[in-house]
């Protein structure tokens, strides 16, 4: 680089990354914590509130649930948004330009309102069963990044290659599987880390949503907090991190994580 | 049909959107003009309300105070990011990445154990003295704020990072070759170029801040409602849904408001896109 | 003012590969000097080493008396024009040309005349408010011309700055730039991969190689009696043929290519030859024949050149080029030899 940074700029962004992790190193200290309430640093150690969280039916159902909904809500958004992403941006000029709007409305529309009208309509309107309202609830929620990425990737992709394949006599179907799809797959499996992370932290639109019996891991977690302030909270969320870093080990091993700037 | 592959593999998605989405959000807000007392009766009841009024006056100004403070912290953590080396980079974007992948819950649920009155921020002053007796840092609008900082700072940093990396170096090359001091570059180069991304990441952190619930939920409580919690109060503990679904228009007018008219204003600024 | 740059036995890293080694040159008041070479040859590195954009690991730069090797970039005063332009997006055509005039603490109404004329003398004026999107690559590179001229540097470096337009504005841009120059008198440093271009343009041209300067001489000078074989195959020498002297005679020198074939040589032409020496010479250059004194070859593929027939031929020395005339078509794996036209070859050290 031409300029050196000013020294004080680089404290400053040292002490934002210290303000950014600290927090999470308190929740691991908490989780390992020998006591019946929350405190760091952790006195004494201890995994036993691990073992609290799978002894507890609540947590192990709705994280249960949790993954189950982020999976197939993030694979029927998928499933719905890479053909809406390839029509985008195959047919731009036979499609009104208003279409791609319509796909961030779920990010556009604040999540709680969202949820509240999904709760209103559908489960109280068609009585729908609760974990299918759940489902298109996340469905819904996190189809904006499956287009959006999924588009941001063929935006760059050469279409000449497909009508190659094609005159080369491939079926278009196939063609989409076997020349298509394997030059969008970063688009891809971002758009899917980043959907399913969305999905599995959800709160605002899975907070209307839940029911007697079934309900996802946050929700449950906000409900625990309401009466207890002990570790098991802290060691639940410290699982979360680790899913959290399984995913960015994913990410890291096939994109890259400076994706994530672009 | 003329369009029909392209329309078909539209369909399901648009379909989606508008039966689940749009309908649903736009049968709330007509709730809201189907009142039997006159078509903006919920609306002068919202705002005859002190107690209202206070929500949605205390959630704008924590939004803001929110939007200002992760834009000062994002944008320099930003550029010292951008004007690292390539390893120290990649550490640094992974440090911001982490969080932001992390949920809100767990997020949220650190500043509990941090500000509470056995908190460490209250043993810690204690410690060097600087209190006697434990500060109530809980359940005001300090910890909601605070909070609510530590959630959207990375979201701004990363959209920062591209935008500071998009601006070629040549640019800011030419700029020193032609006698710009590194502040007067900064001023007058890199600071307007990085406007759009500013504005864009200011959006982000106003309506993620205006229509939180969680944060609000755990930090700030009943004491210090805002918008969300109102929402979800009105909506599940007094059942009152034409009052939720006053809150829920109020959020869906305030943040595409917000959405629209910045994007104007960027559009504008970028001057790449002519 | 005019005034020479005097880079004196520069070395540079990147990281810890070095780029350049020992490197000097030494460019005269008012003369435009091009650095040639293709990417990654250290021409580049030599311009940013100049405009302070890389710190030197050894050695000095002087502007005039001025060492400016330690000062920083943005006090150099010397005018860059990019390859990518490096226009500011954000600021109008005036504005951008107005930029360094700001910096050096000129008045708002005397910088914009100033600017004004400068975009004048381009021809850009009815563009003044316009943002650099709204232009065509070549305005664009004019305005970068005019960014660089308005601040009146001792010294202007070029970095490629033709490679992004099209051919025919390639030729003007560059008679343009040429007439610029020679108008103010300032010394410059042109860096370009295109031979035409530097040849065109400069006064004197640097060949570069592996961060070295392999000759630096007139264009004319490069171009027919280029010093080594890399210069030589760089100018478009595509037969090198290793000879050795087997017969003096005063003036007149016999000599012999390895796996026979031997031709007689005047020093008056071609100057002093060693007793071991390379004889290159272009296609045209070496004249195929079906007989007399010459290098005995193998003919292979004819192509069709439009003034001639051009032979691609198999020797003892290897494949070497050849025109022959086009009233006389030969066949592919006839014998032929070569005659060397004197006047268009050279002599080359053994290396």
């Amino acid at each position: 680089m031409t300029y050196r940074i000013h020294p004080a700029l680089i404290v400053f962004a040292a002490i934002v990354f210290f303000f950014l992790l600290a927090p999470l190193v308190i929740i691991i200290g908490s989780a390992l914590s020998d006591t019946t309430y929350l405190t760091f640093p952790p006195r004494g150690l201890t995994l036993h509130w691990f073992e609290n969280i799978f002894e507890m039916s609540a947590f192990r159902r709705t994280g249960i649930t949790s993954f189950q909904l982020a999976f197939a809500g993030t694979a029927l958004s998928l499933l719905v948004g890479i053909p809406a992403a390839y029509a985008l941006n195959r047919y731009r000029i036979e499609l009104p330009s208003w279409l791609s709007t319509v796909y961030v409305l779920p990010i556009l529309v604040p999540e709680i309102v969202f949820g509240f009208s999904l709760m209103k309509s559908v489960t109280v309107g068609l009585d729908t069963p609760i974990f299918l309202t759940l489902l298109i609830g996340h469905a819904l929620l996190v189809l904006p990044y499956s287009v959006r990425v999924v588009s941001a990737s063929l935006a760059s992709f050469d279409f000449s290659i497909e009508e190659a394949a094609i005159s080369l006599g491939s079926p278009p179907l196939k063609t989409f599987f076997t020349i298509v799809l394997p030059n969008i797959r970063a688009g891809v499996i971002a758009a899917f880390i980043l959907a399913f992370i969305t999905s599995l932290n959800d709160v605002s639109v899975s907070l209307f949503l839940t029911g007697p019996g079934i309900s996802t891991l946050p929700i449950q977690i906000l409900a625990h907090m309401e009466q207890f302030f002990d570790p098991t909270i802290a060691s639940v969320s410290v699982l979360l991190m680790l899913v959290t870093v399984a995913v960015m080990a994913i990410v890291e091993a096939t994109l890259g994580l400076t994706f994530l700037t672009k | 049909m003329k369009h029909f592959r392209s329309w078909s593999l539209a369909l399901p998605a648009t379909l989606a959107v508008l039966l689940l989405l749009v309908i649903p959000v736009a049968s709330t807000i007509a709730t809201t003009f189907g009142e039997s007392a006159g078509p903006f009766a919920p609306y002068i009841a919202f705002f005859k309300s002190g107690f209202r009024r206070t929500v949605l006056f205390r959630t704008i100004e924590v939004a803001l105070i929110t939007t200002a403070v992760s834009l000062v912290i994002g944008f320099i953590t930003a550029y010292v990011i951008a004007r690292m080396p390539g390893r120290l980079k990649s550490i640094a974007i992974i440090a911001a990445v982490f969080p932001l992948l992390t949920g809100v819950v767990v997020r949220s649920f650190a500043w509990l154990i941090i500000l509470g009155k056995n908190g460490i921020l209250n043993d810690f002053l204690i410690w060097i003295g600087a209190i006697a007796e434990p500060l109530s840092m809980l359940y005001t609008e300090f910890a909601v704020i605070i909070a609510m900082v530590y959630l959207f700072v990375p979201l701004m940093i990363l959209t920062l990072v591209g935008v500071l990396e998009g601006i070629p170096n040549d640019v800011v090359e030419a700029s020193i070759s032609l006698g710009a001091s590194p502040a007067a570059t900064f001023r007058q180069v890199i600071f307007p170029l990085a406007m759009p991304g500013l504005i864009v990441g200011a959006v982000l952190v106003f309506t993620g801040s205006f229509t939180s619930y969680a944060t609000p939920q755990l930090l700030g409580g009943e004491r210090q409602m805002m918008m969300g919690t109102f929402l979800y109060q009105r909506a599940m503990v007094t059942f009152d849904w034409v009052g939720a679904s006053t809150i829920a228009t109020i959020m869906v007018v305030v943040t595409i408001g917000i959405v629209l008219i910045m994007s104007r204003i960027a559009r504008r600024l970028n001057p790449m896109a002519v | 003012m005019t005034v020479s740059l005097d880079i004196e036995s520069i070395t540079a890293h990147y990281g810890h590969t070095e780029v350049l080694k020992d490197l000097s040159l030494s460019v005269k008041a008012g003369e435009l000097v091009s650095l040639l070479g293709s990417s990654g040859c250290g021409k580049t590195t030599t311009l940013r080493l100049v405009a302070g954009f890389l710190p030197p690991t050894k050695g000095r730069i002087k502007l005039g008396d001025k060492d400016i090797t330690r000062l920083p970039a943005h006090t150099r005063n010397i005018g860059l024009v990019f390859q990518n332009y490096a226009l500011f997006p954000h600021l109008s055509v005036l504005e951008n040309v107005a930029f360094g005039l700001k910096q050096r603490g000129v008045g708002s109404d005397k910088r914009r005349k100033r600017a004004g004329d400068m975009l004048d003398r381009v021809g850009l004026s009815p563009y003044a408010e316009r943002l650099p999107a709204a232009l065509s690559g070549g305005q664009k590179q004019r305005v970068a011309l005019a960014r660089a001229l308005v601040i009146e540097p001792p010294l202007l470096m070029f970095d490629e700055p033709l490679s992004n337009l099209d051919a025919k504005l390639r030729i003007d841009m560059r008679v343009e730039i040429r007439k610029l120059q020679r108008a103010n008198g300032t010394t410059s440093l042109y860096v370009t991969h295109d031979q035409e271009e530097a040849f065109s343009i400069s006064d004197r041209v640097a060949i570069m190689n592996a961060g070295k300067i392999m000759q630096l001489d007139h264009p004319e000078v490069l171009y027919q009696r280029p010093a080594n074989a890399f210069v030589a195959r760089f100018v478009g020498f595509e037969n090198l043929v290793p000879m050795k002297v087997s017969e003096r005679d005063g003036d007149r020198v016999t000599a012999e290519a390895e796996g026979g074939g031997s031709m007689s040589l005047s020093q008056d032409s071609l100057g002093p030859i060693p007793d071991e020496f390379v004889l290159a010479a272009r296609a045209d250059g070496l004249s195929v024949r079906r007989a007399g004194e010459g290098l005995p070859v193998t003919l292979g593929l004819r192509t069709y050149l439009g003034r001639a027939y051009q032979y691609q031929c198999q020797s003892t020395a290897g494949e070497l080029v050849a025109n022959g005339p086009l009233s006389d078509p030969m066949e592919q794996g006839g014998a032929a030899v070569l005659a060397p036209h004197f006047e268009q070859c050279c002599i080359l050290p053994v290396e």
